[in-house]
């Protein structure tokens, strides 16, 4: 996995080396039809915010349009001393929110490993997926830097990076989600997710600072002619959360990154084969409509900075 | 039965060679060689006119042919040579050795086969078998017009790739990590330069390619689906010479000559690209410290003892580097060294005893600064040992006996992360594994319609301690398995232990002097896999050894094939043939595998079956001004695994329905001549989604079925077209000019046909504004979309 955020860089000298022959072209190929997936997005976390459980039905994959929202479901989130209703946005078709106070945000996910279930009734059917809310990290510091000559980067660029250790003990799974300005940094380049302090199970970063590409927070810019951007600029802003996740949602991320990653070119040579990513729903009967998507609980920590020339 | 095989193979030996003493015969035997430089002949042909009987020279241009006692008109003939014929009288035995001028008063060249008319393709034994010498792939249009010996194997029957930049080749339905590659006896583990762009042989210090496809003899082992032999040149044994070139992307430079006039000669050749000193004012990343570059140097002697020893040395090193500066990068790159004693016992044993170090090594690094900073390196290294004898009892009957030891050395990976100052060592376990073989085989002619070669080896391979060995539980077919238990060993303590007889059976019927039947069955047994998920095979991925977890790749093949030659002078040549393969024990991998530095890896790994079938149509014409060959392969290759494809079976990455390659060569004037190619293949199979959907505001792509491989890119063509114009063979003043010399004009996909390598399905790059849609698109890309023309020049002196 780690090979993934080696790539940018190996590709900027892929692309080089290609001597401009290669070429790419947007096509518009015959798909398969299928039928429709419920689609199930439930990430939740300890931030004392609306908590949004969204259901959408699988579209055809070249049509751009929004989603179609699942509407007249209930969603249901159960633990060991309660449960959640979420409602459905009147506004907003397939939209399910729950909003907490300090208080009960406290009480549904304040203690670390405490069990959750979630459940979908989608007409005569049931969907059902469980997780488990894993401690986080704190954030000691971020960090910007000026970078002179950096070769992924235009000359005179600022990154930057967070300062974090991971806490002794293996098996620690973090989405580290980013925002820049406000922004969440969502482009498929720049998921970050760690093992520990490291980039998966057989690496045995355990306890340490985080590794050198995770702890980089920096946003994909490209201008009109697809040249990289200064990911900052003076004034910018960025805030860091680091998500605690199930093993099961690291995987699936790890997967949604194969999948979705493709920046094309030469890198093309060491792309695997599509397949379909993982995901913990089931329909209980298991002849019924199949699901995608996935239900995980997060314990968040953040910390924000701007960036100010002194 | 391990301890029995080698009584077998005495006994045999004995009751053969009885046989051969109850009557009065002598052998002839001896080295042919070419006459201009001393390099040997590998399969000319000893022909005796009187009996009909006759020979070819093995890999070392020894041979030896038994028969009564007699006077004889003996013919020595090669391909491209002058004839040589000789009164001999045998009334003992005879040591002849043979330098065959070479042809050059005659235009026409004669292009791959160079077996001649009495052991053409069609009256021998061997089958599946194709022959490139270096003369015919100079000839070949190449890419960038660099002279490659991988890329002109894709041009015959069987053989294909994925798309251009992808390592390697695939023969007959098999995957690049089924091919065993030997440059001088040592195994390859990567074949290629810059990605797969360019093969990792220097043409210069080449002397010939043969590929064996199927039928293959037991004294080859370690891969299913093929062996590529390369063999390099001695060095002229008669007058120092230097060869090079000066072409798009490498500079060759080689020297060669004798050490002992007729006795011992060397080579030295190198190769360097210089793309990156080119573009350094150009391009930015290359300047601090930046580097973009391959090279290669191939060396090599010999030196003959006596009449009956000859030693030699031969050794290769290759290197890419791409970095972008000091810190950060990779390279990768094969090093090989072979020693080889030949000796003859007498004029019917002949033996060879090699011993090879090989190894392939890549290594990354990157990182800010010393407190940041990671670094990676992955090897596989070997040494072998290996004697092999030829006994050659009469015109009629060789037997070739030996066996092979394989000491291997694997470190999937040596990886140290210092981050914030804090170092940790992430290395995993080295490995260590031993593969041996005995073999014994026996060619003979039974009478002029009937000809078998048969024969059997048994292999090994052991995996030692230290080491800690997992056993994983089978939860779900297609997910990551799970660890169940955790055993350490010591070391030398042996961990597994395969065993494995390998049976081959090659028959030949005759149907007429221009045609036959032929027909074969062979067992192969790999104990190395080539770990790769990725679309193309690439430098980062990663040999590793059968174990507990993985077993041996087993391939049973069976060939049938029709061959005839045409025309009086017999200078047309045809084939069919047929052939089915299945495999057992096929790796696969389940989605969203972890193939690098992990731990685990074998808990990521799948294991299925395969099949391959097909039929190869070939024709070529050997000689005349316009030569050359059309190949047509219709083919089908298959996997089935759990857990992939809803476990039914699904076409390979490298299943390609038709295949269709022309090669032509004509002969415009005394200077100028010109090559052509032509490649029709249908689309390999790639996996198209049908449904998209977003969470977290990333879209997913979805294939409703979860099938594998349901869809097929566009089909690949392409032309490519090569001049050549050779330099003044006189001086103005009329003197033969000491130097030669020639240049290449070329272009590659003449009429700029875009081939997609790849169609792949992502979101599209621009930040989308909350409420708004995310933009999907599918993107075909093709690695080359344009027409590539190249020159080059080239010199002798």
């Amino acid at each position: 996995m780690f090979i993934k955020s080696f790539h940018k860089q190996l590709i900027v000298l892929f692309v080089t080396a290609s001597l401009f022959y290669s070429c790419e072209e947007t096509i518009n190929p015959d798909l398969e039809d299928a039928d429709p997936k419920l689609v199930v997005d439930a990430w939740l976390n300890n931030k004392v915010e609306d908590q949004v459980v969204k259901l959408s039905w699988t579209q055809p994959y070249l049509e751009n349009t929004l989603p179609t929202g699942v509407s007249g479901a209930t969603v249901v989130v159960t633990y060991d001393g309660g449960e959640v209703i979420f409602t459905e946005d009147a506004n907003a078709a397939g939209t399910y929110r729950w909003t907490p106070t300090d208080v009960t945000s406290a009480d549904v996910f304040g203690t670390i490993g405490r069990n959750y279930k979630l459940t979908v009734q989608v007409g005569a059917e049931t969907f059902e997926a469980t997780s488990r809310i894993n401690r986080t990290v704190a954030i000691d510091s971020i960090t910007f830097e000026f970078e002179e000559s950096d070769p992924q980067y235009p000359d005179n660029s600022y990154t930057a990076e967070f300062w974090a250790t991971d806490p002794v003990g293996k098996g620690d799974t973090y989405w580290i989600r980013s925002y820049k300005n406000g922004v969440a940094l969502l482009k498929p380049s720049e998921i970050n997710v760690a093992y520990d302090a490291g980039f998966t199970a057989g690496g045995n970063f355990d306890g340490v600072t985080f590794l050198p590409p995770l702890r980089s927070v920096n946003p994909d810019e490209e201008d009109e002619n697809d040249e990289p951007l200064s990911p900052y600029e003076p004034g910018d802003s960025v805030y860091v959360e680091i998500h605690s996740i199930t093993l099961e949602a690291y995987n699936f991320l790890n997967q949604v990154i194969i999948q979705t990653d493709r920046p094309g070119g030469f890198a093309e040579l060491f792309s695997t084969p599509l397949a379909n990513v993982s995901t913990n729903i089931t329909n209980l009967d298991p002849n019924g409509t199949k699901a995608v998507g996935f239900f995980n609980v997060s314990a968040v920590s953040g910390m924000g900075k701007k960036l100010e020339l002194e | 039965m391990i301890l029995r095989l080698p009584t077998f193979i005495i006994v045999l030996g004995m009751l053969l060679s009885q046989q051969a003493w109850s009557q009065s015969r002598y052998t002839l035997s001896g080295y042919i060689k070419d006459a201009s430089n001393g390099e040997v002949l590998v399969g000319a042909t000893v022909y005796i006119k009187e009996i009909g009987k006759g020979a070819t020279s093995n890999v070392y241009g020894f041979y030896s042919i038994t028969v009564p006692a007699a006077s004889y008109t003996v013919e020595y003939t090669f391909v491209g040579y002058q004839k040589i014929e000789k009164q001999i009288t045998l009334d003992k035995d005879v040591r002849e050795n043979i330098e065959l001028p070479s042809d050059s008063e005659q235009l026409q060249e004669v292009v791959v086969i160079a077996e001649d008319e009495q052991t053409s393709k069609v009256q021998t034994v061997e089958m599946s078998t194709a022959k490139l010498d270096i003369k015919t792939i100079q000839k070949i249009p190449a890419f960038l017009g660099e002279v490659d010996v991988i890329k002109s194997l894709q041009l015959l029957p069987g053989v294909s790739t994925v798309g251009e930049g992808a390592s390697g080749f695939n023969v007959r339905g098999g995957s690049v990590g089924q091919n065993l590659v030997l440059q001088d006896e040592a195994p390859v583990y990567n074949s290629s330069h810059m990605l797969g762009f360019f093969s990792a042989f220097n043409p210069d210090a080449v002397k010939d390619t043969k590929l064996y496809k199927g039928a293959v003899p037991s004294r080859y082992g370690g891969r299913l689906s093929s062996i590529l032999d390369i063999r390099m040149k001695d060095g002229n044994s008669k007058d120092y010479e230097t060869t090079g070139g000066i072409g798009t992307i490498f500079s060759r430079l080689s020297f060669e000559g004798p050490i002992v006039k007729d006795k011992g000669s060397f080579i030295v050749s190198g190769r360097r690209s210089y793309i990156d000193i080119l573009a350094r004012p150009f391009v930015d990343i290359l300047k601090d410290g930046g580097a973009l570059n391959f090279y290669d140097l191939t060396a090599k002697a010999n030196y003959s003892l006596n009449d009956k020893n000859r030693v030699y040395l031969s050794g290769y090193f290759g290197r890419d580097n791409f970095y972008f500066d000091d810190n950060q990068g990779f390279n990768w790159g094969n090093a090989t060294a072979t020693v080889r004693w030949n000796h003859l016992f007498n004029e019917k044993l002949f033996s060879n005893i090699t011993g090879v170090y090989s190894s392939y090594k890549y290594e990354l690094q990157f990182g800010d600064d010393a407190r940041n900073r990671f670094n990676w390196n992955s090897s596989i290294s070997n040494f072998i040992f290996k004697p092999e004898f030829s006994y050659f009892v009469n015109s009629n009957n060789e037997i070739n006996f030996g066996a092979e030891a394989i000491y291997y050395f694997f470190e999937p990976a040596n990886a140290k992360g210092i981050s914030n100052g804090q170092p940790t060592d992430i290395s995993l376990d080295k490995r260590y594994n031993l593969e041996t073989a005995i073999y014994i085989n026996n060619n003979l002619t039974i009478n002029d319609t009937w000809a078998v070669e048969y024969g059997i080896r048994y292999s090994n391979f052991q995996y030692f301690g230290p080491g800690t060995i997992y056993t994983y539980n089978d939860t779900i077919p297609g997910k990551r398995k799970t660890v169940a238990t955790e055993t350490k060993y010591k070391r030398g303590k042996s961990i597994v232990d395969y065993g494995n007889f390998e049976p081959r059976l090659s028959v030949k019927a005759s149907l007429s002097e221009s045609s036959s039947v032929k027909a074969s069955y062979n067992r192969m047994v790999q104990y190395l896999h080539l770990i790769s998920n990725t679309t193309a095979s690439n430098p980062l991925d990663v040999w590793t050894p059968s174990s507990n977890n993985i077993k041996p790749e087993i391939a049973d093949q069976y060939t049938l094939g029709y061959f005839r030659s045409i025309g009086a002078s017999k200078q047309w040549e045809a084939s069919v043939e047929g052939y089915y393969r299945e495999t057992q024990n096929q790796i696969d991998y389940i989605d969203g595998a972890d193939l690098l530095i992990n731990e685990y890896l074998e808990g990521d790994l799948l294991s299925g079956k395969g099949r391959a079938y097909g039929l190869e149509f070939y024709v070529q014409k050997k000689k005349g001004r316009l030569n050359g060959w059309i190949s047509y392969t219709l083919g089908r290759t298959e996997l089935k695994v759990d857990g992939i494809n809803n476990n039914k079976w699904y076409a390979a990455r490298y299943d390609q329905t038709h295949n269709v390659k022309v090669a032509a060569f004509y002969d415009i004037s005394k200077r100028w001549s010109v090559s052509a190619d032509f490649v029709f293949v249908t689309g390999t199979p790639t996996t198209f989604p049908t449904s998209r959907y977003v969470m977290q505001g990333i879209l997913i792509p979805d294939n409703a079925s979860g099938s594998r491989n349901n869809v097929r890119l566009p089909n690949y063509h392409r032309l490519d077209l090569s001049f050549r114009l050779e330099g003044r063979e006189y001086s103005r003043k009329g003197k033969e000019r000491k130097n030669r010399d020639y240049w290449v004009f070329s272009v590659y996909n003449v009429y700029a046909r875009k081939n997609a390598f790849s169609t792949y399905f992502s979101q599209s790059n621009e930040r989308v504004a909350a409420g708004q849609p995310l933009q999907s698109e599918a993107t075909q890309l093709s690695i080359i979309g344009s027409m590539v023309p190249a020159i080059s020049y080239n010199f002798k002196f």
